[in-house]
């Protein structure tokens, strides 16, 4: 209701009655007559004839009138409410509290329902790792629900069949007790997932139970375990922390720890009495932590283990060798000394990770430092982890070699796809006579298992999880599941037999006990915050010293291949999101597929560049994947992201990228000794930012303009010069020829901006966007193109020190800049000039907007925009899927056929219903959310409107208040790098960031008086006396 | 067939003492109006025309097929991506602009400086305009996203009380453009009148009788139709002389009215127009070669005409290399850092090779015309002529894409390359200006002829010995400018 979204800042609604809006059948059949959009028979059929000739019927009447039966406007069919739900009013979305599981923890979110449609999703504030914020995969998710690849039902060996099918076969079929039966299931932090689990082993004893995911952090896991003894993860806390070491853990990378990470991380580089906390980092890889980090130096896996086990002996005074490490270099030596002079001086400030690639004596090593160091309870605390397995997954293989299993049910997850490869999982569930597999797609998994059964997204389904701090979470649906799918809580308990298998009394009987019904207060409450509040469990673990686990390390002579996650698919489930796979990649802009990462110096000794075929051999297996070199690699380190080239025939993931895991054993989980060589072959790769090597022309002049593009500073010399970032370059005088009338009676004056001193270049707010804005994916051949469509971008500039005779040194990665781009709403735009048809206009309160319907695509704005923020229409891009066309044609021949074909109606519902869909021929931008600023507004005015004239005299303005109006990219960033407000209001917080000192305007000197500024970046590196150049002069 | 015999008689030498001969082996006004239309009139064309013809057509087809692919699809079937928003559309709008802008600087500023050589090539300069000119108008038509909303740029009353954006270069350029097309196409057609009226009179089917005599107007060659006649010419040609400067200028203002570094250059206007004159003689000489072969005409179009056009490339060629030195130099000497950027990178960039391409056509080729015997071989000529073309198109590909390739934020950078759609529409634009080109040499007077009598010693009724006086009565205005001048 509008008087309650009015009330709260983040719009979410109380309900008065639960059932009234998601619980009963009644209700459900409504919503699905009300919208047939929704209704899942249309769905799964298409536009069937009767509808065809409807709209035929209604086009050819206005055929008559001349062209308006040409018209493209979609068709709609109105229905009025017989009988309106009370607390819904169509055209106002709604928000709901609800939650995910990524990664072994909850993801709390809010979703914005529009009429029944969920289409947006933000972070949760009462969640206490996401407080609102959220990262891209999140941001993304909403699209997976509308996925035309999703599995639509049940099959039972590639034939149609039905869950109550299943269930009698079930029942007949599982064997007593369980035995020769698995389970292989994702980790799950869900207490009700837990407590069916129980069920599960209670009825089958004898049942085998699995955990696996491919990139789980079990070397932790044993790490804490021979530290504390028992089941422990470690929550940190780096708002708390003022020097953070960072052994490979790309903790501000995508993860699902990220948000969390990046606001403690961020609130620490807010200049407290003259300084900023201080990351060190040492990894193979340039990762997104690596960008930010104040002190970085690249090392294979085996020197990273050795800096741990110094770190350790200088500090925890532990004396530990690992296999494999090597030994120091004079210059990693010399890293090690100012790191653990650095981190003796923290103290109890001090934070030492390690990443999941580290064996568990790493981790062993690290908690003894942070013990050591007093970090206990300060920058690090602990929390027990319930763990039911019962094998592992190499058990699990070994039992289905020797035939002493004959089932395997596959709780969520793809093993087929990301199973070590040594196990030949594929082929070993194929033989098995009894195989279920539960999941979204009929992916590589299903296609070797006898039983698919479709699983409910997580915005159909009722589900609980934990949060990073062991608070509990709690997620409702938002819509009837589309394709009638299950989640995994049902399914297990359908597997052990349980009564009642509806997903909302599973939950509710978890959290709040069996007898609460839906109308109960607790539960009630926990619903609609999504969480139940004061459930953390934070503990200080006993010191319970086991034995070590230890493992071993890779690295040294010879090439090093490192195993990553994506940042775009993370371990592959990603893969079928348009989003993710258009996303580019924080560090090499890449799209739409992996490339094997590696240094210019490798490159240059392999013989390849970009674009350049490598075929890298682990063992008796081989992949060829093209190169791309990211200064900042370790040399003679293969960096390969994992996720991609799935053979699972989604429209989206098809042919994107290589399968990794082939390379990926049991033993040689995260890094793996590699032969390497060129296969002289080259494969294109859609990067959205082109390299120029820095001998090259462009590359010296893109390093000559970078100072001035781009403002940074190390914090000491900020503390010196706090306004340097206004003495650098040209600054315009701002003089005008005319008096200036454009915004003479403006009631308001947007601004934004950037604090490039906290960006991370995650991604969120670009995903965020896509989201928000109905914003077409437009396929690798078009990004190839250089035609992706992103209205916000993270320009990411590899900054190099000087070679000493004017040109730059490429070897010498100075600093990695991340700038968040996207349009500036200048005052005096450019872009509006020259516009022949006056389609781009200001607005009195200062946006730059589009008119759409006005534009003709003359593109002359594109031109003239100093930014480039400005994208072009080149095709209809939501008329078709994101197929990958390539080839002579590079629009194919089925153009519009395909556009016909499935997918078409589901995409649709997820479009934000405020912002136009674009069609061909037309520009688009950014426009600093302005569907968000006029809902805003009006609620304003309206309120406003009621007040006595005695008020609206004494309040001329009509005042909104500072933080209501949240653009998608604001309220998406776990930053909270982006601020947007009013710039009339001196109190507002944008207001105070343009004054602040290191506030600068990117090319001032056009004169174009843009209304986004940047923060400049401070950087915290430790000789910064030395370094302290900042800025250029 | 008999022609005039083609004497080798040079006309090539600079005589203070004897104004040099422009009509060859012509002593009578009849021979002239004869030799000229002998291939319009011969009842079919040399084979070399069909041909020539069938390939225009062909490709003149293709272009209408790709354009209709073009709007079926969208604009993405060409190359152009976001940083480079234009790409061969633009490249080929300014190029076809740019060839048409020879034909009135010749018809009327030379008309105007009684420069009386012009006759012989103003016609046909004229008809390379309107063709060229319709060639440039198709691309900024095509190119924009949504192109049936074309009509938008034009300032037309509208139910949505909507106008165009004054502001804004494309409108001056629809204006511009679509001045200078109307006014070259009537003072083509105004000075052909006489000539259709005597394609009339010499008609031998009531066809050709039926349709010249419509477009001729009713001419009948009286005294006060002369007087009219060279009256609206001087006034029209007049009227023509400020448009040749104001188009290129205008349209480069398009670019130089932005801000993108390496386009918002105050040179542009004057050295869009002297890029504009150059590569417009550059292309009536590629056509004249072959012209004055097909059709016999090399008594008219002599090889003094070609040395003369051969000194214009050469001055205006100059002026252009003047221009590319010019930007370099305020470039460093502004202190700008991306203004400066955009020149080294122009040379020295990704498309540096398009650059040099650019300077060794533009600014080496013609330094070839400071010797005589280059500028009397019409092998050099012919070659050097085409070059210019080349140059000149890549001029134009050097400002529109390099600057756009690599501006502000080198982020957003991105290369450019034209896809295949992109090369078959600029062919297909040869095809279309050849095709109308060769349609026009076929069916209507490839030279003035009315004109062209004029300027023979025996239209002078007061010259040495040649008082064919009372054999005139035609040319008078003509010949008393003629007298005047001398």
């Amino acid at each position: 209701m509008s008087s309650l979204n009015e009330s709260k800042s983040n719009g979410r609604t109380w309900w008065r009655s639960l059932d009234e809006v998601v619980a009963t059948e009644a209700f459900q059949s409504k919503v699905q007559d009300e919208f047939p959009e929704g209704s899942s028979e249309l769905l799964a059929t298409g536009d069937d004839r009767r509808h065809f000739l409807k709209i035929m019927g209604a086009s050819m009447a206005l055929a008559g009138l001349g062209v308006a039966g040409c018209r493209r406007w979609p068709k709609e069919n109105i229905v009025p409410y017989a009988h309106r739900p009370q607390n819904t009013m169509p055209g106002i979305p709604e928000q709901y509290a609800s939650c995910f599981d990524f990664g072994g923890f909850s993801q709390g979110v809010l979703v914005t329902s529009n009429d029944g449609r969920p289409t947006k999703i933000e972070g949760n504030p009462e969640h206490p790792d996401s407080r609102g914020k959220t990262d891209a995969f999140t941001q993304a998710a909403i699209l997976d629900l509308y996925d035309p690849d999703r599995s639509r039902k049940v099959t039972y060996d590639g034939t149609d069949s039905s869950l109550s099918a299943f269930k009698e076969w079930i029942g007949a079929y599982l064997p007593q007790n369980g035995a020769g039966v698995a389970i292989l299931a994702e980790p799950s932090s869900s207490p009700t997932f837990e407590r069916m689990q129980r069920a599960f082993k209670k009825k089958n004893p004898e049942a085998m139970w699995v955990e696996y995911a491919p990139l789980m952090n079990s070397n932790q896991r044993s790490g804490l375990d021979d530290a504390f003894g028992g089941n422990w993860m470690p929550v940190h806390d780096f708002s708390k922390a003022t020097v953070v070491v960072s052994l490979d853990d790309n903790f501000l990378g995508a993860g699902p720890l990220q948000v969390v990470n990046t606001r403690g991380w961020a609130s620490g580089r807010k200049v407290n009495h003259g300084s900023i906390s201080r990351v060190w980092i040492a990894e193979p890889g340039l990762s997104v932590t690596g960008a930010n980090a104040d002190e970085r130096s690249p090392m294979n896996p085996a020197a990273i283990a050795a800096i741990a086990t110094y770190i350790a002996k200088e500090i925890a005074h532990v004396d530990m060798a690992i296999d494999g490490t090597v030994s120091l270099t004079t210059e990693h030596q010399t890293w090690a000394d100012k790191l653990v002079a650095d981190l003796q001086k923290a103290g109890k400030h001090g934070l030492v990770l390690a990443g999941a690639s580290q064996p568990a004596s790493v981790h062993y090593l690290v908690a003894r430092i942070n013990e050591r160091l007093g970090a206990v309870g300060t920058t690090v605390s602990y929390r027990t982890v319930n763990s039911n397995q019962t094998h592992t997954i190499a058990e699990l293989s070994k039992a289905m070699q020797n035939n002493t299993i004959q089932g395997v049910i596959v709780l969520g997850g793809n093993p087929a796809f990301d199973a070590p490869a040594d196990f030949k999982l594929a082929d070993a569930i194929k033989a098995l006579p009894l195989s279920i597999h539960l999941s979204h797609n009929e992916d590589e998994t299903s296609a070797v298992c006898k039983w698919h059964i479709n699983a409910a997204h997580w915005l159909e389904s009722w589900t609980d999880g934990l949060a990073a701090d062991g608070t509990v979470c709690v997620g409702q649906p938002l819509i009837q599941p589309l394709f009638d799918g299950i989640t995994s809580i049902e399914l297990l308990a359908i597997l052990a037999g349980e009564e009642i298998t509806d997903g909302q009394t599973l939950v509710r009987a978890t959290l709040v006990g069996k007898s609460a019904d839906s109308w109960n207060s607790t539960w009630r409450t926990a619903v609609h915050d999504g969480v139940i509040a004061n459930s953390a469990m934070l503990e200080k673990p006993p010191v319970n010293r086991n034995a070590k686990k230890g493992g071993s390390v890779v690295g040294g002579n010879g090439y090093t291949a490192c195993f990553i996650p994506s940042d775009s698919v993370w371990d592959g489930r990603h893969a079928n999101n348009g989003w993710l796979q258009e996303l580019p990649d924080s560090i090499t802009k890449l799209t739409w597929d992996n490339a094997a990462l590696v240094s210019p110096k490798t490159a240059e000794d392999l013989g390849v560049k970009q674009g350049d075929m490598l075929n890298v051999s682990v063992g008796n297996e081989s992949v060829t994947i093209a190169a791309l070199p990211v200064p900042g690699t370790a040399d003679d380190v293969i960096l390969l992201p994992l996720g991609y080239g799935r053979a699972f025939a989604g429209r989206v993931c098809t042919g994107a990228g290589v399968n990794i895991y082939p390379l990926r054993t049991s033993s040689n989980t995260w890094a793996a000794p590699a032969k390497v060589s060129a296969t002289g072959d080259s494969y294109p790769l859609a990067t959205t930012q082109m390299h120029f090597g820095v001998d090259t022309t462009p590359g010296k002049g893109a390093q000559d303009r970078l100072p001035l593009l781009f403002r940074e500073a190390t914090v000491d010399h900020y503390n010196a010069n706090p306004d340097f970032a206004k003495h650098v370059g040209h600054s315009s005088h701002s003089l005008s020829i005319f008096e200036e009338q454009q915004f003479v009676g403006a009631k308001y004056k947007w601004g934004m901006t950037f604090d490039l001193s906290t960006c991370t270049g995650c991604n969120a707010c670009v995903a965020a966007c896509h989201a928000e804005n109905n914003i077409p994916i437009v396929g690798k051949d078009q990004v190839l193109m250089g035609r992706e469509m992103h209205w916000i971008r993270i320009d990411r500039y590899f900054a190099f020190g000087s070679d000493g005779h004017g040109g730059y040194d490429s070897s010498n990665l100075a600093s990695v800049a991340i700038q968040p781009m996207t349009c500036m709403h200048c005052e005096n735009a450019p872009c509006e000039e020259v516009c022949p048809v006056a389609a781009t206009v200001h607005d009195t309160d200062g946006l730059n907007v589009m008119i759409y319907n006005r534009c003709v695509g003359t593109r002359y704005c594109s031109n003239n925009c100093p930014f480039k923020v400005r994208r072009f229409n080149y095709f209809d891009y939501f008329r078709r899927d994101p197929l990958r066309a390539t080839g002579l044609l590079q629009v194919q021949p089925d153009y519009y056929v395909k556009a016909q074909s499935g997918g078409k109606t589901l995409r649709a519902m997820q479009f934000n219903p405020d912002v136009t869909v674009r069609m061909r021929g037309v520009m688009e931008k950014c426009t600093y959310c302005t569907q968000r600023i006029q809902r805003v507004k009006i609620a304003t005015k309206n309120a406003w409107v009621k007040k006595s004239d005695a008020q609206k005299q004494a309040d001329q303005r009509v005042a909104i208040l500072d933080g209501s109006i949240v653009t998608a990219c604001e309220q998406a960033c776990p930053a909270g790098a982006i601020v947007f407000g009013d710039l009339m209001d001196p109190k507002s917080r944008v207001s105070k960031l343009h004054n602040e000192k290191r506030s600068y305007e990117m090319l001032e000197e056009l004169n174009i008086k843009s209304r986004t500024k940047y923060l400049a970046r401070l950087t915290n590196p430790v000789d910064s006396a030395v370094t302290g150049e900042g800025g250029h002069h | 067939m008999t022609t005039a015999p083609v004497n080798k008689i040079d006309n090539t030498i600079e005589d203070p003492e004897n104004r040099p001969q422009l009509i060859l082996n012509h002593t009578e006004f009849g021979t002239v109006t004869t030799d000229i239309l002998r291939a319009n009139e011969s009842a079919k064309a040399p084979k070399s025309w069909y041909f020539a013809l069938a390939i225009s057509f062909t490709l003149m087809s293709m272009l209408g097929a790709m354009i209709g692919y073009l709007i079926f699809t969208g604009v993405g079937v060409w190359g152009n991506n976001n940083p480079v928003a234009w790409g061969y559309p633009i490249v080929n709008f300014v190029f076809w602009v740019g060839i048409g802008h020879a034909g009135t600087l010749i018809s009327a500023i030379l008309f105007l400086f009684r420069q009386k050589w012009r006759t012989a090539i103003n016609r046909f300069a004229e008809a390379m305009t309107i063709f060229a000119v319709i060639c440039a108008g198709t691309f900024p038509g095509i190119h924009i996203g949504r192109v049936w909303l074309a009509y938008w740029l034009f300032p037309i009353p509208n139910q949505m009380d909507m106008w165009p954006q004054f502001r804004s270069p494309l409108l001056w350029d629809v204006f511009a453009v679509g001045t200078y097309f109307t006014v070259s196409l009537l003072f083509w057609y105004l000075g052909m009148v006489p000539d259709l009226a005597t394609m009339r009179d010499r008609a031998t089917s009531k066809v050709k009788q039926l349709i010249y005599g419509l477009l001729s107007l009713g001419w009948r060659g009286s005294m006060r139709h002369w007087h009219r006649y060279e009256r609206a010419y001087l006034l029209l040609a007049a009227l023509a002389t400020p448009l040749v400067l104001s188009v290129h200028s205008v349209v480069s203002f398009d670019f130089a009215v932005s801000q993108l570094p390496g386009w918002h250059t105050t040179i542009f206007p004057p050295y869009f127009v002297a890029g504009a004159i150059f590569s417009g003689f550059a292309m009536v000489m590629t056509l004249a070669i072959p012209a004055r072969q097909l059709w016999g005409l090399k008594n008219f179009i002599t090889m003094r005409h070609l040395e003369n056009m051969c000194k214009v490339v050469l001055f205006t060629g100059s002026i252009v290399g003047y221009a590319y030195a010019m930007e370099f130099f305020i470039a460093w000497y502004s202190g700008e850092i991306y203004e400066s950027f955009a020149f080294i990178n122009r040379a020295f960039g990704p498309y540096g090779w398009a650059y040099w391409i650019m300077v060794s056509c533009n600014v080496l080729t013609p330094q070839i015309f400071w010797f005589k015997k280059a500028r009397n071989n019409i092998a050099i000529i012919f070659t050097a002529s085409l070059l210019v073309n080349v140059g000149m198109w890549f001029e134009r590909f050097v400002i529109v894409v390099t600057s756009l390739a690599n501006d502000f934020l080198p982020s957003s950078w991105g290369m450019y390359e034209p896809t295949w759609v992109d090369v078959l529409t600029f062919l297909g634009s040869f095809g279309l200006f050849m095709t109308f080109f060769l349609l026009f040499i076929r069916f209507l007077p490839i030279l003035a002829i009315a004109e062209l009598k004029a300027i023979m010693p025996i239209a002078d009724p007061h010259g040495h010995g040649h008082s064919y006086n009372e054999m005139s009565g035609e040319t008078n205005a003509q010949a008393e400018l003629a007298e005047e001048d001398e």
